[in-house]
């Protein structure tokens, strides 16, 4: 009898857990949750977490709930691939969401395009498939963008310089990278700038100090870095302890703001397209208490990526309407149009051909020590993406 | 000037690391590959410590530091004595998965972000100048200085301590060892909490210095090669070792190209064991048994 029971509620399990899946929108998501680049990218995913709980709590999208399938691939391609194969084939995700280290992306893209399945690129660097004329499967919300943040970077040191730029160029020894630098790199000569050393720092490296040394004995005065975080951060401290005293241009990740206030280094500027959570706009002041209320192991000020690439696949999934395909998905996210409320310097939109943002916004902020409190150096200023 | 005082702080960093690796393999003859894990272990004791001990910062890293000794023994107890009359091949795949187990624990418990136990502890990090217009953060002197203390409080241990020269016994011949009434587990459990130990304060100094993140396994990795260079089994190799893959890396940096960093500590490494498969202060018995 128990036998028969116990059968009996297999297959009414079994029979239920396909149309259960049907009855609400399922993301999936192969994301560095471990491993050693992990702290860029799970603050991100645990700001999608908070959303779509709220969201589901509010009644979801179209009255159906999203169901956010997580995936953790340690940044590992082959895990990368077994989870993309999981999350189209047997959760039948409507979107696919990588969160994790560039290595990662031919696998995933491999499987979402055979199973035509979009693939939204969120808090992890946009491949360029996403610029016109876009792959039509391929989307990308996250901040950098490789060659718009070299020009902004420059662009910035140019305008605040205010004697001959000596520049040193710090990159990590991953192709993204070194890929933006050596981009950097041939933008110098046309700036009227002399780039007197270019470090290609390997990950795994114990001491910084023999790379600041090569680039404090070049003469630079100013520096520009575009790699995780980690490199950056490290370079600009084996710098300052060596009495360097020059300027130092970086980009703003996740960790930035955070950092801003820990280092208090005036002549640290970092560029980003995020506003930092010290403007304390509306929106800010909501992501706070939602990663209070969701009991986050993260910042607040750390999820702004993750918050934006939930309101775009909200947008999306209203858009998409329900019963919703992978297909009506992908055409709702060709033509979303989201406002991020003031996260970013002006919308997220995207058309058929541009899958990575029409405009790209920047902003500069450094640490000012008569203020005891970071502040704006460069106020947002735009790029037109063509 | 400063040229040296980076290939100091780089081989002090990596002989802290090695003669991890050097202890447990001399005393029992296995390749701890989870010994970037336990040195990392140790900077996150280090943030237990600062934040449920004591905020004064030495009693918080004496207390990380008598932790990661007990976490070292508790392995061995734990894991390794299981192991005990097994393919050596199946200890090291025990340490691997060790590893793998400890990774998953810091996230869990820390999270992924990077973590500064300095500022937790209000300790600054001060530039020394020194001589010849050379300078050098307070975190990486004291990890030369470490690096001193440690080699020669093991040197003295190993020759005079009655414990440790149970090590030695014990790593020359386990049977005529236990047959003179040495108790082996607690000599391996010795050697696990020492390695473990001497790892921990790596991380520790480190953590100190520029933050802790999982990154710092990697960087227990790349110490291996100095300990293989020196010869497993020899901690005056372990110590010599380092400096040679330190010079060589600095060097390489400086002179001919940053990206040779990655490299060059595995092609010292391959140099070596073309030339001298045990190592420069290893014994060739021991490499026949690896």
């Amino acid at each position: 009898m128990l036998k028969k029971a116990i059968i009996g509620t297999a297959i009414f399990t079994a029979a239920a857990l396909p149309a259960a899946a049907q009855d609400a929108y399922v993301i999936g998501l192969t994301g560095a949750l471990t491993g050693p680049p992990a702290g860029t990218y799970a603050p991100g995913v645990d700001a999608m977490r908070i959303y779509f709980d709220r969201l589901n709590k509010a009644g979801g999208v179209n009255g159906k709930q999203i169901k956010l399938v997580i995936q953790d691939d340690s940044a590992e391609p082959g895990k990368a691939a077994a989870n993309a194969k999981k999350l189209v084939a047997q959760d039948n995700a409507l979107l696919v969401i990588n969160t994790s280290l560039s290595s990662t992306y031919a696998p995933v893209i491999g499987e979402t395009k055979r199973a035509g399945v979009p693939l939204l690129f969120a808090n992890a660097v946009c491949p360029k498939e996403v610029n016109p004329p876009a792959e039509p499967l391929q989307f990308c919300s996250t901040a950098f963008a490789a060659t718009y943040d070299s020009r902004a970077s420059l662009a910035f040191i140019k305008e605040t310089a205010k004697e001959a730029v000596n520049l040193g160029l710090v990159a990590m020894a991953i192709p993204v990278s070194r890929g933006e630098i050596d981009f950097a790199d041939t933008q110098t000569g046309a700036l009227g700038f002399k780039t007197v050393a270019k470090e290609i720092i390997p990950p795994p490296t114990p001491d910084y100090a023999p790379f600041a040394t090569k680039i404090k004995d070049a003469g630079a005065n100013w520096v520009f870095s575009w790699a995780p975080w980690i490199t950056q951060v490290r370079s600009v401290e084996a710098l300052r302890r060596l009495g360097w005293t020059g300027d130092f241009v970086t980009w703003a990740h996740l960790e930035a703001e955070s950092e801003l206030v820990r280092l208090k280094d005036p002549k640290l500027f970092v560029v980003g397209a995020n506003a930092l959570f010290q403007d304390g706009l509306p929106i800010h002041k909501e992501i706070e208490a939602a990663a209070k209320e969701g009991g986050s192991q993260y910042p607040a000020n750390q999820m702004a990526e993750g918050w934006i690439a939930a309101q775009v696949i909200e947008a999306a999934l209203k858009s998409a309407g329900w019963p919703a395909t992978p297909q009506k998905v992908a055409d709702a996210l060709a033509s979303v149009k989201v406002d991020t409320k003031g996260l970013r310097g002006g919308p997220i939109e995207w058309t058929k051909e541009n899958h990575f943002r029409t405009k790209q916004y920047y902003r500069v902020y450094r640490w000012d020590p008569t203020k005891n409190a970071i502040v704006v150096a460069k106020d947002w200023y735009s790029y037109d993406v063509k | 000037m400063q040229l040296i005082v980076n290939i100091l702080v780089l081989a002090a960093i990596y002989a802290l690391i090695s003669c991890g690796y050097v202890l447990v393999y001399r005393v029992s003859r296995v390749l701890n590959l989870a010994h970037g894990e336990l040195m990392m272990l140790g900077g996150y004791m280090l943030i237990v410590t600062a934040a449920t001990i004591s905020s004064n910062p030495i009693a918080a890293i004496a207390g990380a530091l008598v932790l990661s000794l007990m976490v070292g023994g508790l392995v061995y107890v734990f894991l390794m004595r299981k192991m005990t009359g097994e393919m050596v091949l199946a200890a090291v795949l025990a340490t691997v998965a060790l590893g793998i187990l400890l990774r998953g624990l810091v996230i869990l418990f820390w999270s992924a972000q990077i973590q500064y136990p300095a500022q937790t502890l209000a300790l600054s990090n001060p530039t020394l100048n020194l001589p010849g217009g050379a300078s050098i953060s307070f975190y990486s002197a004291m990890l030369i200085v470490a690096t001193v203390v440690v080699y020669s409080t093991l040197f003295a241990f190993l020759r005079f301590g009655s414990w440790g020269i149970r090590m030695r016994a014990a790593g020359q011949s386990p049977l005529l060892a236990a047959q003179r009434g040495i108790n082996l587990h607690g000599v391996y459990a010795l050697a696990w909490g020492l390695s473990t130990l001497t790892g921990s304060l790596a991380g520790i100094l480190i953590a100190l210095d520029s933050g802790l993140s999982q990154t710092i396994v990697m960087i227990g990795l790349k110490a291996f090669p100095a300990a293989l260079v020196g010869g497993l089994d020899s901690l005056v190799g372990a110590l010599a070792g380092s400096l040679i893959v330190a010079a060589a890396e600095v060097l390489m940096i400086h002179y001919v190209d940053p990206l040779l960093a990655d490299v060059v500590p595995f092609l010292v490494l391959i140099g070596m064991l073309v030339v001298r498969p045990w190592g420069l202060f290893g014994t060739r018995e021991a490499l026949d048994r690896v």
